[in-house]
């Protein structure tokens, strides 16, 4: 059993666990950067430890401050959450030597699938395929390109050192292959010091499907099925659901259980993501799929899981941790109806997606029949730029996939958030948009549509809008003690769009 | 949504405007009642209405969108050869410097990278130009309107 749980993370992530911690009456203490002092998570937790610093590397990513307040206070066990510390096999490492528990898998799991390399070779021994590449042994100009021809077009070169798109070139048929393994190389040379290359076919247009699976760590393993992912803005996700509407029962079957059989053969314990990638190419029976990585903690869209299935992951996962079985049997699961999830960032999309850092004037949530919002901020607090700009995630459920939409669609036109920019415009567009209407959005989707999503985007206020901004700043200007009666905003100000 | 001309306020009958509390407004427009949300001062409002969000700003009559779209936004339009600064503009930590002042650049030749939310943000030439002076460091936590960079 666990007492008291430190929660090593911030934002909606460290405030949905303290509510599961207080639900089961396990203690809950919140950790807190300087800039972080009026955050919610310290306000819902029942006590805090602040650990100074605003960066997260002098504060929510140093394990010795992690664990000393953890020892400060007598937490026996720690929830790294998602992001931060939780794929580091050190802190799961420093927690077992200290005799706290790690609410996630042993250090040395953690450490074999946190390694792409070692975690492909896992999967591939387990019989289940992944993305087709190599590193071709022979480097030479005629070595890479032969490996390209035995890979099959179209293809993507990669540094083999490292990622973040340096180094990476699509290769179609036809191309000039020589001179594309030349400037990659020169590039991954300048970006990493090595012009290793890396050869993998490239899917057109995959779907980014995953399974959530729950182990015990003592041969009790179950899944919770699937969830797509596929609307990511350059890699990064911003809608997922569950299920997805491009699985197949059968296709379905054949995930879950390779999930299963990489969950075994890793000896898994805690909840986990299997991420695949499926190719749209072939559908039906030959639809194909590829293991891409594992995620061996909680993930941010882990809600839709939560709402089509009933199940409560966090506290399947503190009750593993602390030993339990497994609190279902995987006979009794089923997905019910649809359940959406989009992120809200603090970013302005008609600016480039810059962060946006400020006051949050006003911010109510959307209440209302089948929307849950899971949020790490309230109104009033500081929104800063030290951390990740998500402010809070909406989870619509419904008995179909279209009543989930219409759902989530009404939940943003009824939250208010005044102060700071955010995405949420374009998750309107995004979500009434015909191809995500279709569910027939591939991973390169939204980057393909952006610009025309954007420019959807209203950029005046309709005169109702202004009439209700003149009172109420007229108003607050007489209030002030203003007496130009004659005072307009209008003559003075201009509109950026949102 | 098609944007709205402004010319419909002087064509539009008065808006009738009720303060129901907190920030919260409703207008009849078109037999309907229209609820929005309004925050901030006078000098740059906030409303948000039906999932959209405007932000007026005093003494600008640019197009509302110039020098948003792009990071590298030019806080005034000097004349032709004259100095032209890049500013900071959001808080954030100056990551890499990579010009020197007398350097010559392209349009579009990344001056500053920033970081901010775990986000690096290139600060880029707007215009061939020549490095004048810069105003700061790498490692330097700048906050917004701060110049950054001189060009000439």
């Amino acid at each position: 059993m666990i007492h008291r749980l430190l929660i090593a993370n911030r934002g909606e992530i460290a405030v949905r666990i303290a509510r599961a911690c207080a639900e089961l009456a396990i203690e809950s203490v919140a950790v807190f950067s300087d800039a972080d002092a009026r955050a919610l998570h310290v306000l819902v937790a029942d006590r805090a430890v602040p650990l100074g610093g605003s960066a997260a590397i002098e504060s929510y990513l140093s394990i010795p401050k992690i664990l000393a307040a953890a020892q400060s206070v007598g937490a026996d066990a720690i929830h790294p959450g998602y992001g931060f510390l939780s794929e580091s096999a050190a802190l799961a490492t420093a927690c077992e030597r200290s005799g706290v528990v790690f609410v996630g898998p042993p250090s040395t799991v953690m450490g074999k699938m946190g390694s792409k390399i070692e975690a492909r070779r896992l999967v591939q021994s387990a019989g289940i395929p992944v993305v087709p590449g190599e590193t071709p042994a022979d480097q030479s100009s005629d070595g890479v390109r032969r490996a390209l021809e035995r890979l099959g077009f179209p293809a993507l070169l990669k540094a083999s050192a490292g990622g973040g798109g340096k180094g990476m070139r699509r290769v179609r048929d036809g191309d000039d292959v020589v001179a594309h393994i030349e400037s990659a190389r020169r590039e991954a040379h300048a970006a990493f010091g090595d012009g290793t290359l890396y050869v993998e076919r490239l899917l057109d247009a995959p779907h980014h499907i995953e399974v959530q699976v729950c182990a015990d760590g003592a041969g009790r393993a179950g899944h919770l099925f699937e969830r797509e992912c596929s609307v990511q803005r350059r890699h990064q996700k911003v809608i997922e659901e569950s299920p997805s509407p491009n699985v197949t029962d059968d296709l379905r079957q054949r995930m879950v259980s390779a999930a299963l059989r990489i969950v075994e053969a890793a000896s898994y314990r805690n909840v986990g993501t299997i991420e695949f990638l499926v190719d749209s190419a072939k559908g039906g029976k030959d639809a194909g799929f590829y293991f891409l990585e594992m995620n061996t903690r909680l993930q941010v869209e882990h809600p839709v899981t939560e709402l089509v299935t009933g199940v409560d992951l966090v506290r399947a996962q503190l009750g593993v941790a602390s030993g339990e079985a497994l609190p279902w049997r995987q006979a009794d699961l089923a997905q019910r109806g649809h359940a959406i999830e989009a992120r809200i960032y603090a970013e302005d999309p008609a600016a480039n997606f810059l962060p946006q850092a400020g006051r949050l004037l006003l911010y109510r949530e959307p209440q209302m029949p089948g929307v849950r919002v899971d949020s790490g901020v309230r109104e009033g607090i500081d929104v800063g730029v030290h951390y990740d700009p998500l402010l809070a995630k909406v989870i619509a459920q419904g008995e179909t996939r279209s009543q989930a939409i219409a759902r989530l669609v009404q939940a943003f036109r009824g939250f208010p958030i005044l102060g700071i920019r955010t995405n949420v415009p374009l998750l309107l567009a995004i979500l009434e948009h015909p191809t995500f209407v279709a569910g027939s959005m591939h991973t390169g989707s939204l980057d393909a549509e952006l610009s025309a999503l954007l420019n959807q985007l209203p950029t005046m206020p309709p005169p109702f809008v202004q009439a209700a901004v003149r009172h109420a700043t007229a108003r607050g200007a007489k209030d002030a003690g203003r007496t130009n009666a004659s005072w307009d905003p209008w003559h003075r100000l201009s509109w950026w769009r949102s | 949504m098609a944007p709205i001309v402004l010319v419909a306020l002087v064509t539009t009958p008065p808006l009738v405007v009720t303060d129901v509390g907190n920030g919260a407004y409703l207008v009849e427009h078109d037999g309907r009642l229209e609820v929005v949300f309004v925050a901030g001062g006078a000098d740059a409002p906030w409303a948000f209405w039906n999932g959209y969000v405007f932000h007026g700003v005093p003494g600008n009559d640019r197009s509302p969108l110039r020098g948003r779209q792009e990071f590298a936004s030019l806080h005034h339009h000097p004349p032709r050869g004259a100095a032209q600064t890049l500013a900071a503009p959001m808080p954030a930590t100056v990551v890499k410097v990579l010009v020197q002042p007398g350097a010559e650049v392209k349009s579009g030749d990344a001056l500053i990278v920033l970081e901010a939310m775990k986000m690096e943000l290139p600060l880029r030439a707007p215009a061939d130009a020549r490095v004048k002076a810069v105003h700061c460091r790498e490692g330097e936590l700048v906050s917004p309107e701060t110049i950054l960079v001189e060009l000439e």
